[in-house]
């Protein structure tokens, strides 16, 4: 090392010690109100993909502010608007990092509500608990929400989860056709195994009758191999585990090769205008069962339930745009306004002030509350040792091929988890 | 005797520039400054390769991968110091970078980019097939979260350490023999360069600074490692950023680095142009309007300054 090489080291050590020294200068100032509150607005926010390949997804979003804005308009909670910033991580968690973080120390938000996606959330999961930020309601069915409540007191989620709706699957298979020979078809990752092993739980004893089961990757768009594999095996009875896209290949590519199963779907890919384009494109999709907690704008029995009534005021007054998602029976819009209308119930309950403990707190202490926006019976439930918020499906069946819907039957599901 | 007392100038000026930042960042910023840094060390590195020593890689997303990977993983289930995981990092991707500089001895230009393109589609499949191990697409996450303040000091001090590493080691033989074997492999091996040695070093050496830059970008994300963190648009955007730095040149790099890193943040709050979409488009046309009034980068520019300077 040459005389320049020395100083050029020497400045760098300088440097070094320079920003060590630099960090201690700063420390925490202290807040009479919680971050994000002030006496006339309580801001929040959150990530989602508003573009990219789980865009489907954006009506959430725009659900939710339709909610906000009707709940702004009609006073806020106790005196206080909702201020709710929306965010696009493209479903990607590298995005969803350095959103969340401009959320959290740039705007100052009190709660991070209902991010979309299990990656993106885990992404956060962490950070946002260290510095004691909400992150609540989010929109993601993975069981890790619900079991780690105490590692992670502030994260909650809203929606049934997955495998607890595999269980569901796996009994209705076991109690009425015990002698279903079947074949099981699932996305390779945790989303997917999740979903499979609590099939295999609900089936018990009868899981010996799982004759083939198939994976694919996320990024795959043919599943023939998968299709012809099951069929070839003798299944009579097909379980889909699968996202959107890949669902509707898969019931297309069945019809395609001359089968036509039973098939049981995940709830994730169970929404209406999905199961009406696999038709439109030749799917046989009639008697496809999976489970709904969600009210449902196109079912006609349903026509006079409140939520219904109060989802199409919401959506024609606040979000116009949305109507058509709402009138073509698109579970993303009663989702979103589940969601608010949750976050907004536990804001009521989270004290005149309210405080980030106060909002987790209520949260996490619900007993038989009524979202207007859910099915039917089903209500919310948590407590200091439940971090489940929904733990009841019903059982849909489809009917009306292309033009047609998801109607109910039998009873309740409870405790799915 | 004159050019070497700008550089030293230079080189105090962006220290205590660097080290008196943060004193005026709020937190957030820091965080955002200590990206640049991160980004600095992957282009630095990739600066090794594609501008000294004329090999090109669109497979450093890989290396980061292998690198970000190293720091979550020997952080989960060994607790090991977040520190200590950079040089390990700079280690193990240093030998990945040597392994696939072999191959790249029997091609060049177009195949060559394929073959590390290749890499970088690869590499974060692997995660996904020993899910059990690395999480599988649920990823997995460092046993501590680090703030930002620590962030920028560690990203700036190892950004600095790599800068002096680098350019101790073009300024010498090894600079000469890498850049030798840029202008003309014949050439380069009658004046007794081993070709063979020299391009795996240089594959090496870049790609263990993609490692640590891979390390350091798994820490800024919370400590959280993901396979679709590192898909191969990551390795374009290095490139870009090495490509506004100017190739063949350290001094651009830091204008690189803060380009593909500051550019997508603030245009993101910029009136109008708030999206992703916006973004894109943003950076897009910055792209091009960069390589056309800068086809050499800031490097470029800088030494058309100082020739203009001799000339007055």
């Amino acid at each position: 090392m040459g005389r320049k090489g020395r100083f050029v080291a020497a400045l760098a050590a300088l440097a070094l010690v320079a920003s060590v020294a630099a960090s201690a200068a700063f420390g925490a100032r202290a807040h009479r109100l919680d971050p994000g509150v002030t006496s006339t607005t309580i801001k929040i926010g959150g990530t989602f993909p508003l573009t990219g390949v789980a865009s489907l997804y954006k009506v959430i979003p725009a659900a939710e502010s339709a909610y906000f804005a009707y709940i702004n308009a009609h006073g806020g909670v106790n005196g206080r608007k909702i201020d709710f910033t929306v965010l696009d991580d493209a479903y990607d968690p590298s995005k969803t990092v350095p959103l969340t973080q401009q959320l959290v120390e740039q705007d100052g938000i009190f709660a991070d509500f209902g991010s979309l996606g299990t990656a993106p959330n885990l992404s956060i999961w962490g950070y946002l608990n260290q510095h004691k930020v909400p992150q609540v309601l989010i929109a993601t069915g993975d069981s890790y929400w619900g079991f780690s409540a105490k590692k992670y007191p502030w994260t909650i989620g809203y929606q049934p989860d997955y495998p607890g709706e595999g269980k569901v699957y796996g009994k209705y298979i076991a109690a009425n056709t015990p002698n279903a020979k079947i074949g099981v078809l699932y996305q390779n990752d945790a989303f997917g195994k999740n979903y499979f092993a609590g099939l295999r739980v609900g089936l018990g004893a009868k899981k010996g009758q799982i004759v083939a089961s198939q994976s694919y990757d996320p990024t795959q768009t043919s599943l023939v191999q998968q299709i012809l594999a099951l069929k070839s095996a003798g299944a009579d009875t097909l379980v889909i585990f699968a996202l959107p896209s890949q669902a509707i290949t898969a019931m297309v590519t069945a019809t395609k090769v001359g089968w036509s199963p039973q098939i049981f779907l995940g709830n994730v890919s169970a929404n209406p205008i999905f199961l009406q384009i696999a038709a439109q494109n030749g799917a046989n999709v009639n008697g496809v069962i999976s489970t709904g907690y969600l009210i449902d704008a196109l079912n006609a029995s349903q026509a006079n339930l409140p939520g219904i009534k109060l989802m199409k005021s919401i959506i024609s007054t606040y979000a116009p745009s949305l109507v058509p998602s709402m009138n073509g029976g698109d579970a993303n819009v009663p989702y979103g306004l589940g969601a608010a209308w949750t976050f907004v119930y536990a804001l009521q309950h989270a004290g005149k002030t309210p405080t980030r403990a106060g909002l987790m707190n209520a949260l996490k202490s619900m007993h038989n509350v009524k979202d207007p926006f859910l099915y039917p019976g089903i209500t919310l439930n948590t407590s200091a040792k439940d971090n489940f918020p929904t733990e009841q499906e019903i059982l849909t069946k489809w009917s009306g091929g292309a033009t047609g819907d998801f109607t109910a039957f039998g009873k309740l599901y409870n405790g799915v988890r | 005797m004159k050019r070497g007392l700008a550089g030293y100038v230079a080189v105090a000026a962006c220290a205590v520039f660097f080290a008196l930042l943060p004193f005026t960042l709020s937190d957030y910023h820091r965080g955002i400054a200590a990206q640049v840094a991160l980004y600095l060390i992957a282009i630095l590195g990739l600066n090794v390769l594609v501008g000294y020593t004329g090999q090109i890689s669109i497979g450093h997303s890989a290396f980061m991968a292998i690198g970000g990977y190293t720091t979550a993983l020997m952080s989960h289930y060994h607790h090991t110091n977040l520190v200590a995981t950079l040089p390990l990092a700079f280690a193990i991707t240093f030998v990945c970078g040597v392994l696939l500089g072999l191959p790249a001895l029997r091609l060049s230009g177009v195949y060559l980019a394929l073959a590390t393109f290749a890499l970088a589609v690869s590499v974060p499949q692997l995660p996904l097939k020993f899910s059990k191990f690395t999480g599988g697409s649920a990823g997995i996450s460092a046993n501590r979260i680090v703030g930002n303040t620590w962030l920028y000091e560690v990203a700036w001090s190892a950004a600095a350490v790599a800068f002096v590493f680098t350019w101790l080691l073009l300024r010498g033989r090894i600079g000469r023999a890498f850049r030798a074997v840029r202008d003309s492999e014949v050439a380069a091996t009658s004046s007794g360069v081993t070709l063979a040695i020299y391009k795996t070093l240089a594959f090496g050496v870049s790609a263990a600074l993609a490692g640590v830059a891979g390390s350091l970008f798994v820490l800024a994300t919370n400590g959280f490692a993901q396979p679709n963190e590192f898909s191969v648009t990551l390795s374009l955007k290095i490139l870009i950023g090495a490509a506004v730095a100017g190739l063949g040149s350290l001094w651009g790099v830091v204008i690189g680095a803060a380009f593909i890193a500051l550019l997508p943040t603030i245009s993101a709050s910029a009136p109008l142009i708030g999206s992703t979409h916006g973004q894109d488009v943003v950076f897009g046309a910055f792209v091009i309007l960069v390589m056309l009034l800068l086809p050499n980068g800031v490097a470029g520019l800088l030494l058309r300054l100082s020739r203009l300077r001799a000339r007055a």
